[in-house]
Protein backbone atom coordinates (compact mmCIF):
# COMPACT_ATOMS: atom_id res chain seq x y z
CA UNK A 1 0.00 0.00 0.00
CA UNK A 2 1.20 3.45 -0.87
CA UNK A 3 -0.12 6.79 -1.96
CA UNK A 4 -3.23 6.33 -4.08
CA UNK A 5 -4.68 8.98 -6.34
CA UNK A 6 -8.19 8.60 -7.67
CA UNK A 7 -9.00 10.39 -10.91
CA UNK A 8 -12.39 10.50 -12.64
CA UNK A 9 -11.93 10.00 -16.38
CA UNK A 10 -14.21 12.26 -18.42
CA UNK A 11 -16.25 10.49 -21.08
CA UNK A 12 -17.18 12.24 -24.25
CA UNK A 13 -20.18 10.93 -26.09
CA UNK A 14 -18.09 9.36 -28.85
CA UNK A 15 -17.03 6.34 -26.84
CA UNK A 16 -18.79 4.09 -24.36
CA UNK A 17 -17.33 3.08 -21.01
CA UNK A 18 -16.16 -0.43 -21.99
CA UNK A 19 -14.51 1.00 -25.11
CA UNK A 20 -12.50 3.48 -23.09
CA UNK A 21 -11.51 0.79 -20.57
CA UNK A 22 -10.29 -1.36 -23.43
CA UNK A 23 -8.34 1.50 -24.96
CA UNK A 24 -6.67 2.34 -21.64
CA UNK A 25 -5.92 -1.34 -20.99
CA UNK A 26 -4.20 -1.57 -24.35
CA UNK A 27 -2.21 1.55 -23.55
CA UNK A 28 -1.09 0.06 -20.22
CA UNK A 29 -0.12 -3.25 -21.81
CA UNK A 30 1.92 -1.33 -24.38
CA UNK A 31 3.72 0.33 -21.46
CA UNK A 32 4.82 -3.19 -20.36
CA UNK A 33 2.27 -3.44 -17.55
CA UNK A 34 0.95 -6.84 -16.53
CA UNK A 35 -2.68 -7.48 -15.73
CA UNK A 36 -3.11 -9.00 -12.29
CA UNK A 37 -6.76 -9.87 -11.98
CA UNK A 38 -9.67 -7.60 -11.19
CA UNK A 39 -10.71 -5.37 -8.34
CA UNK A 40 -13.93 -4.18 -6.76
CA UNK A 41 -14.78 -1.31 -4.47
CA UNK A 42 -18.39 -1.03 -3.36
CA UNK A 43 -20.34 1.33 -1.15
CA UNK A 44 -23.68 0.92 0.62
CA UNK A 45 -25.65 3.63 2.37
CA UNK A 46 -27.60 3.06 5.56
CA UNK A 47 -29.76 5.92 6.72
CA UNK A 48 -31.14 6.46 10.18
CA UNK A 49 -34.89 6.85 10.30
CA UNK A 50 -34.66 9.46 13.10
CA UNK A 51 -32.07 12.07 12.37
CA UNK A 52 -30.97 11.39 8.77
CA UNK A 53 -27.53 10.29 9.90
CA UNK A 54 -25.89 8.15 7.26
CA UNK A 55 -23.49 5.26 7.54
CA UNK A 56 -21.48 4.48 4.43
CA UNK A 57 -20.34 0.87 4.50
CA UNK A 58 -17.61 0.19 1.96
CA UNK A 59 -15.46 -2.76 0.88
CA UNK A 60 -12.21 -2.72 -1.03
CA UNK A 61 -10.93 -5.91 -2.65
CA UNK A 62 -7.38 -4.77 -1.88
CA UNK A 63 -8.23 -5.28 1.84
CA UNK A 64 -10.53 -8.28 1.66
CA UNK A 65 -10.77 -8.87 5.42
CA UNK A 66 -11.90 -5.38 6.34
CA UNK A 67 -15.05 -3.32 6.23
CA UNK A 68 -14.67 0.43 6.09
CA UNK A 69 -17.56 2.40 7.49
CA UNK A 70 -17.94 6.14 7.64
CA UNK A 71 -20.51 7.77 9.87
CA UNK A 72 -21.74 10.97 8.29
CA UNK A 73 -24.02 13.36 10.17
CA UNK A 74 -23.81 16.10 7.60
CA UNK A 75 -21.07 18.10 9.30
CA UNK A 76 -18.51 15.54 10.29
CA UNK A 77 -17.29 12.20 8.99
CA UNK A 78 -16.10 9.55 11.41
CA UNK A 79 -14.26 6.60 9.85
CA UNK A 80 -14.16 3.14 11.37
CA UNK A 81 -12.28 0.05 10.15
CA UNK A 82 -13.64 -3.31 11.28
CA UNK A 83 -13.64 -7.01 10.47
CA UNK A 84 -16.05 -8.48 7.93
CA UNK A 85 -18.56 -9.40 10.62
CA UNK A 86 -19.57 -5.74 10.74
CA UNK A 87 -21.79 -6.45 7.71
CA UNK A 88 -23.91 -8.81 9.81
CA UNK A 89 -24.20 -6.23 12.54
CA UNK A 90 -25.60 -3.75 10.03
CA UNK A 91 -28.30 -6.30 9.16
CA UNK A 92 -29.23 -6.54 12.84
CA UNK A 93 -29.75 -2.81 13.19
CA UNK A 94 -31.84 -2.77 10.04
CA UNK A 95 -34.97 -1.26 11.64
CA UNK A 96 -33.03 1.80 12.77
CA UNK A 97 -30.52 2.11 9.98
CA UNK A 98 -32.31 1.15 6.79
CA UNK A 99 -30.32 0.21 3.71
CA UNK A 100 -30.87 2.44 0.68
CA UNK A 101 -30.57 -0.20 -2.02
CA UNK A 102 -30.92 2.19 -4.93
CA UNK A 103 -27.89 4.17 -3.73
CA UNK A 104 -25.58 1.14 -3.74
CA UNK A 105 -22.67 1.94 -5.99
CA UNK A 106 -19.60 0.02 -7.06
CA UNK A 107 -16.48 0.47 -9.12
CA UNK A 108 -14.89 -2.58 -10.71
CA UNK A 109 -12.55 -3.47 -13.51
CA UNK A 110 -9.09 -4.73 -14.38
CA UNK A 111 -6.05 -4.23 -12.15
CA UNK A 112 -2.57 -3.68 -13.62
CA UNK A 113 0.92 -3.67 -12.21
CA UNK A 114 3.67 -1.60 -13.79
CA UNK A 115 6.90 -1.67 -11.83
CA UNK A 116 5.98 -0.31 -8.42
CA UNK A 117 2.79 1.27 -9.74
CA UNK A 118 -0.65 -0.25 -9.40
CA UNK A 119 -3.30 0.96 -11.83
CA UNK A 120 -6.99 0.13 -11.60
CA UNK A 121 -9.53 1.04 -14.23
CA UNK A 122 -12.90 1.08 -12.52
CA UNK A 123 -16.26 1.34 -14.25
CA UNK A 124 -18.76 2.81 -11.82
CA UNK A 125 -22.23 1.27 -11.79
CA UNK A 126 -25.11 2.19 -9.53
CA UNK A 127 -28.07 0.40 -7.89
CA UNK A 128 -29.26 -3.07 -8.82
CA UNK A 129 -29.99 -2.04 -12.39
CA UNK A 130 -26.20 -1.59 -12.86
CA UNK A 131 -26.51 1.73 -14.65
CA UNK A 132 -23.14 2.89 -15.90
CA UNK A 133 -22.09 6.19 -14.31
CA UNK A 134 -18.51 6.84 -15.30
CA UNK A 135 -14.89 5.82 -15.00
CA UNK A 136 -12.65 6.14 -11.95
CA UNK A 137 -8.94 5.55 -12.41
CA UNK A 138 -6.89 4.63 -9.39
CA UNK A 139 -3.11 4.94 -9.42
CA UNK A 140 -1.20 3.58 -6.45
CA UNK A 141 2.52 4.24 -6.01
CA UNK A 142 3.34 1.58 -3.47
CA UNK A 143 6.84 2.46 -2.18
CA UNK A 144 5.92 5.96 -0.98
CA UNK A 145 3.63 6.83 1.93
CA UNK A 146 3.62 10.63 1.99
CA UNK A 147 1.41 12.18 -0.71
CA UNK A 148 3.21 15.52 -0.91
CA UNK A 149 6.59 13.84 -1.53
CA UNK A 150 5.57 11.78 -4.52
CA UNK A 151 2.71 13.82 -6.01
CA UNK A 152 4.91 15.23 -8.79
CA UNK A 153 6.05 11.73 -9.66
CA UNK A 154 2.51 10.37 -9.78
CA UNK A 155 1.39 13.40 -11.80
CA UNK A 156 4.07 12.62 -14.37
CA UNK A 157 2.92 9.02 -14.51
CA UNK A 158 -0.71 10.09 -14.98
CA UNK A 159 0.33 12.52 -17.67
CA UNK A 160 2.11 9.79 -19.57
CA UNK A 161 -0.87 7.52 -19.35
CA UNK A 162 -3.96 9.75 -19.50
CA UNK A 163 -2.55 12.57 -21.62
CA UNK A 164 -4.76 15.64 -21.69
CA UNK A 165 -7.21 14.22 -19.15
CA UNK A 166 -4.62 13.98 -16.39
CA UNK A 167 -5.06 16.26 -13.35
CA UNK A 168 -2.61 19.13 -12.85
CA UNK A 169 -3.09 19.63 -9.13
CA UNK A 170 -3.24 17.22 -6.23
CA UNK A 171 -6.87 16.20 -5.43
CA UNK A 172 -8.67 18.53 -3.02
CA UNK A 173 -9.02 15.67 -0.57
CA UNK A 174 -5.33 16.02 0.31
CA UNK A 175 -5.16 19.80 0.53
CA UNK A 176 -8.15 20.46 2.81
CA UNK A 177 -6.49 21.90 5.86
CA UNK A 178 -7.82 21.28 9.34
CA UNK A 179 -6.71 23.52 12.24
CA UNK A 180 -4.36 21.62 14.48
CA UNK A 181 -4.73 22.35 18.23
CA UNK A 182 -1.27 20.98 19.03
CA UNK A 183 0.66 22.68 16.30
CA UNK A 184 0.64 26.14 14.70
CA UNK A 185 0.67 24.68 11.16
CA UNK A 186 -2.77 23.39 10.13
CA UNK A 187 -3.05 19.69 9.50
CA UNK A 188 -3.09 18.56 5.90
CA UNK A 189 -3.63 15.05 4.63
CA UNK A 190 -0.94 15.55 1.99
CA UNK A 191 1.76 15.74 4.64
CA UNK A 192 0.64 12.75 6.68
CA UNK A 193 1.28 9.03 6.34
CA UNK A 194 -1.15 7.51 3.88
CA UNK A 195 -3.70 5.03 5.29
CA UNK A 196 -6.02 2.54 3.56
CA UNK A 197 -9.00 4.58 4.80
CA UNK A 198 -7.76 7.50 2.67
CA UNK A 199 -8.36 5.46 -0.47
CA UNK A 200 -11.85 4.57 0.71
CA UNK A 201 -12.65 8.18 1.59
CA UNK A 202 -11.57 9.32 -1.87
CA UNK A 203 -13.89 6.72 -3.36
CA UNK A 204 -16.69 7.90 -1.10
CA UNK A 205 -16.28 11.48 -2.30
CA UNK A 206 -16.58 10.43 -5.93
CA UNK A 207 -19.42 8.01 -5.20
CA UNK A 208 -21.35 10.80 -3.47
CA UNK A 209 -20.85 13.02 -6.51
CA UNK A 210 -22.32 10.33 -8.77
CA UNK A 211 -25.22 9.88 -6.33
CA UNK A 212 -25.93 13.61 -6.32
CA UNK A 213 -25.92 13.70 -10.13
CA UNK A 214 -28.37 10.80 -10.28
CA UNK A 215 -30.71 12.32 -7.71
CA UNK A 216 -30.59 15.64 -9.57
CA UNK A 217 -31.50 13.83 -12.80
CA UNK A 218 -34.39 12.02 -11.13
CA UNK A 219 -35.68 15.24 -9.55
CA UNK A 220 -35.23 17.20 -12.76
CA UNK A 221 -38.38 16.30 -14.69
CA UNK A 222 -40.63 16.81 -11.61
CA UNK A 223 -39.62 20.42 -11.16
CA UNK B 1 53.41 -13.80 -45.52
CA UNK B 2 49.98 -13.62 -43.89
CA UNK B 3 49.12 -10.54 -45.90
CA UNK B 4 49.99 -12.25 -49.15
CA UNK B 5 47.94 -15.32 -48.33
CA UNK B 6 44.99 -13.14 -47.41
CA UNK B 7 45.30 -11.19 -50.65
CA UNK B 8 45.41 -14.42 -52.65
CA UNK B 9 42.36 -15.80 -50.86
CA UNK B 10 40.48 -12.57 -51.50
CA UNK B 11 41.43 -12.73 -55.16
CA UNK B 12 40.02 -16.24 -55.42
CA UNK B 13 36.84 -15.14 -53.69
CA UNK B 14 36.39 -12.27 -56.18
CA UNK B 15 37.07 -14.58 -59.09
CA UNK B 16 34.42 -17.02 -57.92
CA UNK B 17 31.90 -14.23 -57.39
CA UNK B 18 32.44 -12.85 -60.89
CA UNK B 19 32.16 -16.31 -62.47
CA UNK B 20 28.84 -16.99 -60.80
CA UNK B 21 27.81 -13.51 -61.90
CA UNK B 22 28.37 -14.58 -65.54
CA UNK B 23 25.98 -17.49 -65.21
CA UNK B 24 23.36 -15.30 -63.58
CA UNK B 25 23.55 -12.74 -66.39
CA UNK B 26 23.48 -15.50 -68.98
CA UNK B 27 20.17 -16.74 -67.58
CA UNK B 28 18.41 -13.42 -67.11
CA UNK B 29 19.95 -10.87 -69.48
CA UNK B 30 18.86 -10.69 -73.08
CA UNK B 31 21.61 -8.64 -74.71
CA UNK B 32 25.21 -9.76 -75.07
CA UNK B 33 26.56 -6.45 -73.83
CA UNK B 34 26.17 -7.29 -70.16
CA UNK B 35 27.67 -10.72 -70.70
CA UNK B 36 30.75 -9.23 -72.34
CA UNK B 37 31.18 -6.89 -69.43
CA UNK B 38 31.05 -9.76 -66.94
CA UNK B 39 33.56 -11.78 -68.91
CA UNK B 40 35.92 -8.79 -68.92
CA UNK B 41 35.49 -8.64 -65.17
CA UNK B 42 36.39 -12.33 -64.82
CA UNK B 43 39.54 -11.90 -66.92
CA UNK B 44 40.58 -8.97 -64.77
CA UNK B 45 40.00 -10.93 -61.54
CA UNK B 46 41.82 -13.93 -62.95
CA UNK B 47 44.89 -11.82 -63.70
CA UNK B 48 44.85 -10.37 -60.20
CA UNK B 49 44.60 -13.80 -58.61
CA UNK B 50 47.44 -15.03 -60.75
CA UNK B 51 49.77 -12.23 -59.71
CA UNK B 52 48.83 -12.82 -56.05
CA UNK B 53 49.65 -16.51 -56.37
CA UNK B 54 52.94 -15.76 -58.10
CA UNK B 55 53.90 -13.55 -55.19
CA UNK B 56 53.50 -16.44 -52.76
CA UNK B 57 56.59 -18.38 -51.79
CA UNK B 58 56.44 -22.00 -50.86
CA UNK B 59 57.17 -22.45 -47.15
CA UNK B 60 60.75 -23.53 -46.66
CA UNK B 61 60.06 -25.80 -43.69
CA UNK B 62 56.95 -27.99 -43.40
CA UNK B 63 54.34 -26.81 -40.89
CA UNK B 64 54.70 -28.50 -37.56
CA UNK B 65 51.28 -29.50 -36.50
CA UNK B 66 52.42 -31.24 -33.35
CA UNK B 67 50.30 -34.11 -32.21
CA UNK B 68 47.46 -33.02 -34.45
CA UNK B 69 49.29 -34.48 -37.42
CA UNK B 70 48.45 -37.93 -36.08
CA UNK B 71 44.84 -37.12 -36.83
CA UNK B 72 45.74 -37.75 -40.48
CA UNK B 73 46.07 -41.44 -39.69
CA UNK B 74 42.56 -41.54 -38.30
CA UNK B 75 40.40 -43.82 -40.40
CA UNK B 76 37.11 -43.55 -38.54
CA UNK B 77 34.89 -41.13 -40.50
CA UNK B 78 33.17 -39.77 -37.40
CA UNK B 79 36.46 -38.85 -35.83
CA UNK B 80 37.77 -37.00 -38.84
CA UNK B 81 35.76 -33.96 -37.82
CA UNK B 82 37.89 -33.67 -34.74
CA UNK B 83 40.36 -31.41 -36.47
CA UNK B 84 37.79 -28.64 -36.93
CA UNK B 85 36.76 -28.88 -33.33
CA UNK B 86 40.36 -28.75 -32.30
CA UNK B 87 40.92 -25.56 -34.26
CA UNK B 88 37.83 -23.97 -32.71
CA UNK B 89 39.00 -24.99 -29.27
CA UNK B 90 42.37 -23.44 -29.96
CA UNK B 91 40.81 -20.16 -31.11
CA UNK B 92 38.63 -20.02 -28.01
CA UNK B 93 41.63 -20.61 -25.79
CA UNK B 94 43.57 -17.83 -27.52
CA UNK B 95 40.68 -15.42 -26.90
CA UNK B 96 40.42 -16.34 -23.23
CA UNK B 97 44.10 -15.72 -22.88
CA UNK B 98 43.80 -12.31 -24.52
CA UNK B 99 40.80 -11.26 -22.43
CA UNK B 100 42.34 -12.39 -19.17
CA UNK B 101 45.45 -10.38 -19.93
CA UNK B 102 43.32 -7.26 -20.46
CA UNK B 103 41.28 -7.97 -17.34
CA UNK B 104 44.35 -8.39 -15.21
CA UNK B 105 45.79 -5.02 -16.29
CA UNK B 106 42.42 -3.39 -15.56
CA UNK B 107 42.21 -4.96 -12.13
CA UNK B 108 45.70 -3.82 -11.26
CA UNK B 109 44.62 -0.23 -11.86
CA UNK B 110 41.60 -0.62 -9.63
CA UNK B 111 42.02 -0.06 -5.91
CA UNK B 112 39.03 -2.04 -4.64
CA UNK B 113 41.15 -3.92 -2.17
CA UNK B 114 39.43 -4.82 1.06
CA UNK B 115 42.52 -5.98 2.97
CA UNK B 116 46.23 -5.46 3.32
CA UNK B 117 46.99 -8.87 2.02
CA UNK B 118 49.74 -9.07 -0.52
CA UNK B 119 51.53 -12.23 -1.46
CA UNK B 120 54.99 -10.70 -1.68
CA UNK B 121 55.00 -9.41 1.87
CA UNK B 122 55.74 -12.65 3.68
CA UNK B 123 56.80 -11.36 7.06
CA UNK B 124 54.27 -8.57 7.51
CA UNK B 125 53.49 -7.10 10.86
CA UNK B 126 50.00 -7.20 12.31
CA UNK B 127 48.19 -4.04 11.37
CA UNK B 128 45.21 -2.70 13.22
CA UNK B 129 42.57 -2.71 10.52
CA UNK B 130 39.26 -0.91 10.27
CA UNK B 131 37.53 -4.08 11.38
CA UNK B 132 39.12 -4.22 14.84
CA UNK B 133 37.84 -0.99 16.33
CA UNK B 134 36.45 -1.06 19.90
CA UNK B 135 32.64 -0.68 20.09
CA UNK B 136 32.93 2.47 22.18
CA UNK B 137 34.82 4.20 19.43
CA UNK B 138 32.21 3.14 16.86
CA UNK B 139 29.39 4.45 19.06
CA UNK B 140 31.16 7.72 19.57
CA UNK B 141 31.87 8.20 15.89
CA UNK B 142 28.30 7.43 14.86
CA UNK B 143 26.92 9.83 17.46
CA UNK B 144 28.86 12.63 15.75
CA UNK B 145 27.10 12.08 12.42
CA UNK B 146 24.58 14.76 11.72
CA UNK B 147 22.78 14.51 8.40
CA UNK B 148 19.50 16.28 7.67
CA UNK B 149 16.35 14.18 7.98
CA UNK B 150 18.31 11.15 9.11
CA UNK B 151 17.77 9.20 12.31
CA UNK B 152 20.48 6.76 13.33
CA UNK B 153 20.21 3.93 15.81
CA UNK B 154 22.71 1.27 16.81
CA UNK B 155 21.80 -2.34 17.52
CA UNK B 156 24.17 -5.09 18.49
CA UNK B 157 22.36 -8.38 17.98
CA UNK B 158 25.64 -10.23 17.44
CA UNK B 159 27.93 -9.19 20.28
CA UNK B 160 30.37 -6.48 19.26
CA UNK B 161 29.55 -5.73 15.64
CA UNK B 162 27.03 -2.97 15.17
CA UNK B 163 23.92 -2.81 13.00
CA UNK B 164 23.26 0.78 12.12
CA UNK B 165 19.60 1.45 11.43
CA UNK B 166 18.78 4.54 9.40
CA UNK B 167 15.38 6.16 9.02
CA UNK B 168 15.57 8.61 6.19
CA UNK B 169 12.88 11.29 6.22
CA UNK B 170 9.80 9.01 5.91
CA UNK B 171 11.17 7.82 2.57
CA UNK B 172 13.12 4.70 3.34
CA UNK B 173 14.73 2.57 6.00
CA UNK B 174 18.18 1.12 5.77
CA UNK B 175 20.44 -1.08 7.82
CA UNK B 176 24.20 -0.89 7.60
CA UNK B 177 26.01 -3.89 8.98
CA UNK B 178 29.39 -2.89 10.29
CA UNK B 179 32.44 -4.87 11.17
CA UNK B 180 34.38 -2.50 13.32
CA UNK B 181 34.15 0.58 11.12
CA UNK B 182 34.08 -1.35 7.88
CA UNK B 183 30.75 -1.50 6.06
CA UNK B 184 30.01 -5.11 5.27
CA UNK B 185 26.45 -5.01 4.00
CA UNK B 186 23.70 -2.51 3.29
CA UNK B 187 20.00 -3.34 3.20
CA UNK B 188 17.49 -0.81 1.90
CA UNK B 189 13.77 -1.18 2.56
CA UNK B 190 10.60 0.82 2.19
CA UNK B 191 9.31 3.00 4.99
CA UNK B 192 6.47 0.54 5.60
CA UNK B 193 8.61 -2.58 5.48
CA UNK B 194 9.96 -4.29 8.55
CA UNK B 195 13.61 -4.37 9.61
CA UNK B 196 13.03 -5.54 13.18
CA UNK B 197 13.93 -9.15 12.69
CA UNK B 198 17.56 -10.09 12.02
CA UNK B 199 16.46 -12.15 9.01
CA UNK B 200 14.97 -9.05 7.41
CA UNK B 201 18.50 -7.79 6.81
CA UNK B 202 19.13 -10.45 4.22
CA UNK B 203 15.86 -10.32 2.32
CA UNK B 204 15.35 -7.88 -0.51
CA UNK B 205 12.77 -5.13 -0.52
CA UNK B 206 9.35 -5.81 -1.98
CA UNK B 207 9.68 -2.74 -4.21
CA UNK B 208 11.84 -2.44 -7.31
CA UNK B 209 12.91 1.10 -6.45
CA UNK B 210 14.52 0.11 -3.13
CA UNK B 211 16.22 -2.88 -4.70
CA UNK B 212 17.84 -0.45 -7.14
CA UNK B 213 18.85 1.87 -4.31
CA UNK B 214 20.39 -1.09 -2.50
CA UNK B 215 22.46 -1.96 -5.56
CA UNK B 216 23.65 1.63 -5.83
CA UNK B 217 24.48 1.61 -2.11
CA UNK B 218 26.58 -1.52 -2.53
CA UNK B 219 28.65 0.00 -5.28
CA UNK B 220 29.01 3.23 -3.28
CA UNK B 221 30.13 1.22 -0.27
CA UNK B 222 32.97 -0.21 -2.35
CA UNK B 223 33.70 3.15 -3.89
CA UNK B 224 34.14 4.94 -0.55
CA UNK B 225 36.00 2.11 1.10
CA UNK B 226 39.55 2.76 2.15
CA UNK B 227 41.51 0.52 4.50
CA UNK B 228 43.47 3.37 6.05
CA UNK B 229 40.80 6.08 6.44
CA UNK B 230 37.91 4.02 7.73
CA UNK B 231 36.25 6.94 9.53
CA UNK B 232 36.30 9.09 6.44
CA UNK B 233 34.91 6.20 4.40
CA UNK B 234 31.87 5.67 6.62
CA UNK B 235 31.30 9.39 7.00
CA UNK B 236 31.27 9.95 3.24
CA UNK B 237 29.01 6.96 2.76
CA UNK B 238 26.48 8.29 5.27
CA UNK B 239 26.55 11.75 3.68
CA UNK B 240 26.07 10.22 0.26
CA UNK B 241 23.22 8.06 1.54
CA UNK B 242 21.52 11.12 3.05
CA UNK B 243 20.94 12.43 -0.48
CA UNK B 244 18.26 9.75 -0.92
CA UNK B 245 15.86 11.77 1.23
CA UNK B 246 14.67 13.31 -2.05
CA UNK B 247 14.32 9.95 -3.79
CA UNK B 248 10.71 10.55 -4.85
CA UNK B 249 10.62 14.33 -5.00
CA UNK B 250 13.63 15.36 -7.06
CA UNK B 251 13.70 14.83 -10.84
CA UNK B 252 16.69 13.46 -12.77
CA UNK B 253 19.45 16.01 -13.40
CA UNK B 254 20.07 14.66 -16.89
CA UNK B 255 16.63 14.25 -18.44
CA UNK B 256 14.65 16.48 -16.08
CA UNK B 257 11.96 13.84 -15.62
CA UNK B 258 10.83 11.97 -12.54
CA UNK B 259 10.14 8.64 -14.16
CA UNK B 260 12.05 6.41 -16.52
CA UNK B 261 10.78 2.84 -16.93
CA UNK B 262 8.38 3.54 -14.05
CA UNK B 263 11.29 4.24 -11.69
CA UNK B 264 12.39 7.51 -10.08
CA UNK B 265 16.08 8.54 -10.29
CA UNK B 266 17.67 5.84 -8.12
CA UNK B 267 21.27 6.79 -8.72
CA UNK B 268 23.15 9.51 -6.83
CA UNK B 269 26.46 10.82 -8.04
CA UNK B 270 29.20 10.02 -5.51
CA UNK B 271 30.70 13.50 -5.68
CA UNK B 272 27.98 15.98 -6.55
CA UNK B 273 25.10 13.89 -5.06
CA UNK B 274 23.05 14.73 -8.15
CA UNK B 275 20.09 12.43 -8.72
CA UNK B 276 20.03 10.64 -12.07
CA UNK B 277 18.33 7.62 -13.53
CA UNK B 278 20.56 4.61 -13.85
CA UNK B 279 20.12 4.73 -17.62
CA UNK B 280 20.77 8.50 -17.85
CA UNK B 281 24.11 8.69 -16.09
CA UNK B 282 27.23 8.83 -18.19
Amino acid sequence: MGVTILVPYPLDNKKTGPEVVEELSKRLLAMQATQTGHFLVDGDVFESSFNKTKIHVMHNSEYPASVFSILDNGQKQIPLITDLIFDLLMLKVNPIYASRKQLKIESKGPRFELGDFLVKLGSVTMSQSQTFKGLLIEVDYRPCLIPIICWELIREFLQGFLGQYSPTTIPVYFTNSVPNPHHPVPYQKSNDTYQPIDTVQQYLEHFNNYRKQTIALMMGPNK
Amino acid sequence: MDVQINAALNGIKNLRASVSNIFETAITAEGTFLLEESIACVTQNFKETETCINNLNAPSVPFTLGNTSYLNYETDLEKQNMYNELVNGYKWYEKTHQYSAIASTLLQHNSLKRSYFSSSNKRRRLLTGAHTVPPKHVDHLISTFNVNNMQLKIYRPFATNAFLHINLSRVLKAAIILRGLMIEWVTVKGFNESLDNVDDHWSESRYEVFRRVQKAAHSAMLHFYSPTFAELAIRSFITWFGSYSTLFSEPCKMCGKHLLNALPPTHRDVRSLDPTHEECRK
